[in-house]
């Protein structure tokens, strides 16, 4: 069966964006040093991440930075074998949920671990990591 | 204050639609839908478009739609609420004549995927969460989102792979007799087990494809939809939730609490239970997805969605059918047009219409799940034959 016919449209577009960060600039920051910190509210005391300036649960404008450690149980993960063409030069990764003692859950990669090791329970250790372009990011290994 | 009724259906065949632009798409199940429903278009107050779009070349899709179908002036909006955006489309065109707005509207949904190349749309999807903690620096895929469900749901129960695979070995069953689906064949255990693994455990056959398709049904007020119809499939009830953009913010990963919330408001909006639905739809973009709705819904306890898809419970002549238009796995998810989809199936099945894969109608009473995004948008509707 041939296709129908179709017209291919010229006009391209590519999107990059300029993405605000700093009302989280402490985060990342912090993260260059080696410390995995996030936002407490300093009114009703609630911890929220990805840390956000403005308090999800009292609207208070007033937060501290706390250091969330770096240890933490997987919760879940998936093993993401077809990728995105953007992490096309990416070895398929493992996402995990990594649960931080008080409750706070992080996504992020997972690795240094086999798929087949990977299990809900295991202990995670988060680690600041630096991207091509300099950007500061974290991932989880193996505890 | 006054019902409001379904009193006209549309549908377009699903699958790879290259043959029809996205206004020439909407059209087909627009014409449809009005010829249905007797209505003059110049009494349609209100036309609601369900289209997550970006895919797509056109924008603005509503104002396109409508030109093409001769809807210019009624007063119109695309509405997005990812997946969910038809079921949004449906909600927002009902609370219009709810409000005494008009007497007639309409809830369109439509989307065209595949006029780019499908790893674009990977790319796209994949961003339906926070872009910033979860695509820039991870490469979030939407499978890999059910994933992180599936993982927790096979940890905490026991729900294995083969469960999964179960349920979309019934949405092909029954796609094979729908003959607007965009497959329309039979599968078998072993063809989904061994199927590629696209993000662990979720493989190809456990997701849905990418469709271009769309759906439209005419609302009525009670008084008009008495004159125009003898067999109005009524909204009895509309339940709607959200949760967080953020996976890391979910308090669990073996449901769904938006379309928890979703369902309760909607059975007591209806004064229903779950053991009043005859048949149902459920929102299986993955398979994994399907079986969380079971529990989400009330059909069986926390934990047993597997028991029940073992047991055929929900198959035609199971306790409840769910997806006998072969679901978003074989009939295909246009994602604007899946809410909208979901409600025609529903009204067919209530009046009775769906031929070969026809429920039996005890209570008269149908649900329709819809889930946009992985759970961030919930919808839960209840529609009957009075």
């Amino acid at each position: 069966m041939s296709e129908p016919p179709s017209l291919r449209s010229r006009r391209e577009i590519t999107l990059r964006f300029e993405i605000p960060i700093s009302k989280t600039r402490e985060f990342w920051a912090s993260l260059k040093n080696g410390k995995f910190v996030t936002t407490k509210c300093s009114k009703c005391g609630q911890v929220s991440f990805p840390p956000q300036a403005d308090c999800p649960k009292c609207m208070s404008g007033e937060s501290q930075w706390v250091d969330l450690g770096r240890d933490a149980t997987l919760v879940t993960f998936t093993h993401v074998r077809i990728t995105p063409p953007s992490f096309a030069k990416v070895e398929p990764y493992i996402i995990a949920i990594g649960e931080f003692a008080g409750g706070v859950k992080v996504l992020a990669w997972l690795e240094g671990v086999k798929p087949e090791d990977a299990k809900p329970g295991i202990g995670l250790r988060v680690e600041p990591r630096t991207s091509a372009e300099g950007n500061p990011y974290y991932v989880f290994v193996r505890a | 204050m006054t019902r409001v009724a379904i009193v006209g259906i549309g549908h377009s065949r699903f699958g790879r639609r290259t043959d029809v632009n996205i206004g020439e798409l909407a059209f087909e199940s627009i014409k449809q839908a009005v010829d249905d429903s007797g209505v003059d278009r110049k009494d349609i107050s209100n036309v609601v478009v369900g289209s997550m779009g970006s895919w797509s070349e056109e924008s603005l899709p509503a104002v396109v739609v409508n030109e093409y179908a001769g809807l210019s002036g009624a007063g119109t909006m695309r509405v997005e609420a990812a997946c969910a955006s038809g079921s949004a489309a449906l909600k927002s065109a009902y609370n219009s004549i709810l409000s005494g707005e008009g007497d007639v509207a309409m809830a369109v949904g439509v989307e065209k995927m595949t006029e780019v190349d499908s790893s674009t749309t990977v790319e796209l999807i994949g961003r339906a969460g926070s872009y910033t903690w979860e695509f820039e620096n991870y490469g979030m895929t939407f499978p890999g989102y059910y994933a992180l469900y599936a993982v927790a749901h096979m940890n905490r129960f026991g729900t294995t792979q083969e469960d999964l695979a179960r349920v979309a070995v019934k949405a092909h069953h029954y796609g094979a007799m729908n003959p607007l689906a965009q497959f329309q064949k039979e599968i078998t255990l072993e063809k989904v087990l061994g199927s590629q693994v696209v993000a662990w455990p979720l493989k190809l056959y456990d997701a849905c494809p990418l469709t271009d398709g769309s759906a439209a049904v005419v609302l009525a007020s009670e008084e008009v939809a008495k004159k125009l119809t003898d067999t109005p499939v009524w909204i009895r009830g509309v339940g709607y939730s959200s949760d967080s953009a953020n996976m890391s913010r979910r308090g669990s990963y073996v449901g769904l609490e938006a379309a928890v919330r979703a369902a309760r408001k909607a059975y007591a909006m209806a004064k229903v239970s779950p053991d009043d639905i005859d048949v149902a739809t459920a929102h299986d973009c993955f398979t994994i997805a399907e079986l969380m709705a079971y529990e989400d819904l009330g059909f069986c306890k926390k934990g047993e969605a597997a028991r029940m898809i073992r047991e055929g419970q929900t198959e035609i002549g199971g306790k409840i059918p769910v997806n006998l238009d072969g679901g978003l796995k074989a009939k295909g998810h246009p994602i604007g047009a899946t809410g909208v989809s979901m409600a025609v199936e529903i009204t067919k099945q209530l009046r009775g219409e769906a031929g070969k894969r026809q429920a039996p109608i005890k209570k008269g009473v149908g649900l329709v799940h819809n889930i946009g995004g992985t759970g961030h948008y919930a919808y839960v509707t209840i529609l009957s034959r009075s």
